[in-house]
């Protein structure tokens, strides 16, 4: 009995290592291209195209240096922090009172929400050529074009990306607001404060957390956002996904300056996913768990 | 105007009723209108386009009705289907091996005693990316003279490889890529799952002697039937839009070797600007994705109502 036991555990002790030593590959093949695209932003040109690969190299700035000075990838940051944040604005403020509405009062017994949703599923190759057209047209107006809503403008993309942002927002944050107990609005009913009073000072403040996490959400996917941005700009208002693309030249690839250019679209995002995990998993996971 | 007995009875609060039952509305009559005006247009348009004749490169423009003979002319076009057929080899591959490595991922997190959150923290990553910046990043790695998966796979005895040149390759190229981005979503997915199944569960099929594999098969898998459904529909979804990675990777060669159908609507309407194929095509497209999450939809709605029985 006690050699069964010995045997056992000396078993399950080889397997848990296994265990251990099968995350570990796994991990470095998860962050391999992660980690070679920060190695390549920081050598030059002979290593980057050196053959076999170099994994040891003497770094250089060049590259960020070249992207940031002749491809101006500062500007198209810029660009794409003004298109995040206008689209987020919108997505946040349009988003809550829907998702409100939807968590307390459901209008339309789910129909309204399941037609919302639904725009989630529609291919954006689909309207994609409509809403060249549109805004093509938009911009000769005055209207239009006093509101930046014409091709190559900020405007036609934080629209195009609020329209497919909107959608999982109203998603994530009905569920946040779901968990805010009606009973602490009807209070503050009850003490004689209106609806729209008892939905800002009670509903909103308790929702935060949930709204903060949409924001984020909201904002990355303006800033990895790459088929609109790449119809709708062509210069003025390009973003930074369409500037990384365009460091393929009629030469060839510009490899160090877009794995420089990469490095700087990609770091944020990661930063986000690390700090902001726990409420990713949530947004993430939300619906495939009850 | 007359009043009814009811309406008289309530009728202090009669002025409020109305715009209590209002008032919901008009809370996502914003949110109806951006998606309405800006989705439906769009899509009504496109409509339009897909029965006239419409060339943008001519003078003409956008020219004559002509009902439906843009949908025979795309039915019959061998390019559409080839188009199509690359998109389902795309798709079901890329989520079929998502769904297993990802089960197993899961799994070998899960067990995990110590450094789980560290792990997982790691391996999601992937997630956040832009495809289109790391997929860059991954042509580079994939180069047959100085990338790194030559030098990966020639240390191991495997021939060097032209991995995104070789028309028999450059797919399932696109399909690893496509799986390093997506696994480690579906694996956080199936983790949350397994953590939300009780212990108690396990360890009652321990006691009755249940192996490793009979524990996934009937503890494990029916508890994750829903999360198994949900990431599957979502991943399709999202897989048969797939844009930037071939964007990024092959732009659809060598020849037409990737040229799925996303990127075949694109280089018609806005390469050669007819908008009017490209509109016909996109709207076929969406009434697939519409049927096959519909029918997934109102699979998962009877097995609900099955559990709930």
């Amino acid at each position: 009995m006690t050699t069964r036991i010995g045997a056992s555990t000396t078993r399950t002790r080889v397997l848990e290592s296994l265990r251990y030593v099968a995350i570990a590959v796994l991990i470095a093949i998860f962050l391999l291209p992660i980690v070679w695209m920060i190695a390549t932003s920081f050598k030059q040109p002979t290593d980057i195209l050196a053959r076999p690969p170099v994994i040891f190299f003497t770094p250089t700035f060049e590259n960020y240096r070249f992207a940031f000075g002749e491809a101006d990838f500062g500007r198209f940051i810029v660009n794409t922090v003004v298109v995040a944040l206008g689209s987020t604005t919108i997505v946040v403020i349009v988003g809550s009172l829907a998702a409100y509405s939807f968590a307390r009062f459901n209008p339309g017994n789910g129909n309204f929400m399941f037609f919302i949703l639904t725009t989630r599923m529609m291919p954006a190759i689909a309207v994609i050529i409509p809403l060249f057209v549109i805004f093509r047209d938009l911009g000769k107006t005055s209207i239009g074009d006093t509101l930046l809503l014409g091709l190559d403008q900020p405007g036609a993309l934080i629209v195009a990306h609020t329209v497919f942002n909107l959608p999982f927002a109203i998603w994530l944050m009905h569920s946040f607001f779901q968990d805010v107990p009606r009973s602490l609005e009807q209070a503050a009913l009850v003490d004689g404060s209106s609806r729209i009073k008892a939905f800002f000072r009670v509903a909103i403040p308790l929702a935060s957390p949930g709204i903060a996490v949409t924001a984020i959400f909201s904002f990355f996917f303006s800033w990895n956002e790459f088929l609109f941005a790449n119809v709708l700009t062509r210069d003025a208002a390009k973003t930074i996904t369409v500037a990384v693309s365009g460091f393929q030249t009629q030469q060839g690839i510009l490899w160090g300056p877009m794995a420089a250019a990469a490095t700087v679209a990609v770091i944020p995002t990661l930063i986000f996913v690390l700090v902001l995990q726990r409420f990713i998993v949530r947004g993430l996971t939300m619906g495939a768990i009850k | 105007m007359t009043l009814t007995d009811e309406q008289v009875s309530t009728d202090l609060t009669s002025r409020f009723r109305v715009s209590d039952r209002m008032y919901p509305y008009l809370l996502i009559t914003p949110a109806m209108i951006v998606v309405g005006f800006f989705a439906l247009y769009p899509l009504g348009y496109a409509v339009y386009l897909s029965l006239r004749h419409a060339d943008l490169t001519t003078a003409m423009g956008i020219g004559e009705f002509l009902g439906l003979e843009n949908y025979h002319f795309v039915l019959n076009d061998e390019f559409f289907w080839s188009a199509v057929r690359k998109t389902l080899i795309f798709s079901i591959g890329a989520v079929a091996i998502e769904l297993t490595l990802g089960m197993a991922i899961a799994l070998l997190l899960n067990g995990m005693r110590f450094l789980k959150g560290i792990a997982r923290s790691l391996i999601i990553l992937p997630i956040a990316v832009s495809p289109l910046a790391v997929g860059l990043i991954w042509r580079y790695m994939y180069h047959a003279d100085f990338g790194i998966f030559n030098a990966i796979v020639s240390t191991f005895g495997i021939p060097e490889q032209n991995w995104l040149g070789d028309p028999g390759l450059a797919m399932a190229s696109i399909i690893a890529f496509d799986v390093w981005q997506w696994t480690p979503f579906v694996a956080l997915i199936f983790l949350a799952g397994l953590q939300s199944v009780p212990s108690q569960v396990y360890e009652a099929g321990a006691i009755d002697g249940a192996s490793f594999w009979q524990s996934f098969r009937y503890i494990s898998v029916p508890m994750l039937s829903r999360a198994i459904i949900f990431v599957s529909l979502l991943r399709f979804i999202d897989a048969v839009r797939l844009y930037d990675s071939v964007f990024a990777l092959t732009a659809g060669g060598p020849g037409t070797a990737t040229e799925v159908l996303t990127f075949y609507i694109y280089r018609l309407g806005l390469r050669f600007f007819r908008v009017d194929l490209a509109s016909t095509m996109s709207i076929l497209f969406l009434y697939a994705t519409i049927v096959i999450a519909g029918l997934a939809l109102r699979r998962i709605m009877i097995q609900q109502s099955e559990l709930a029985e």
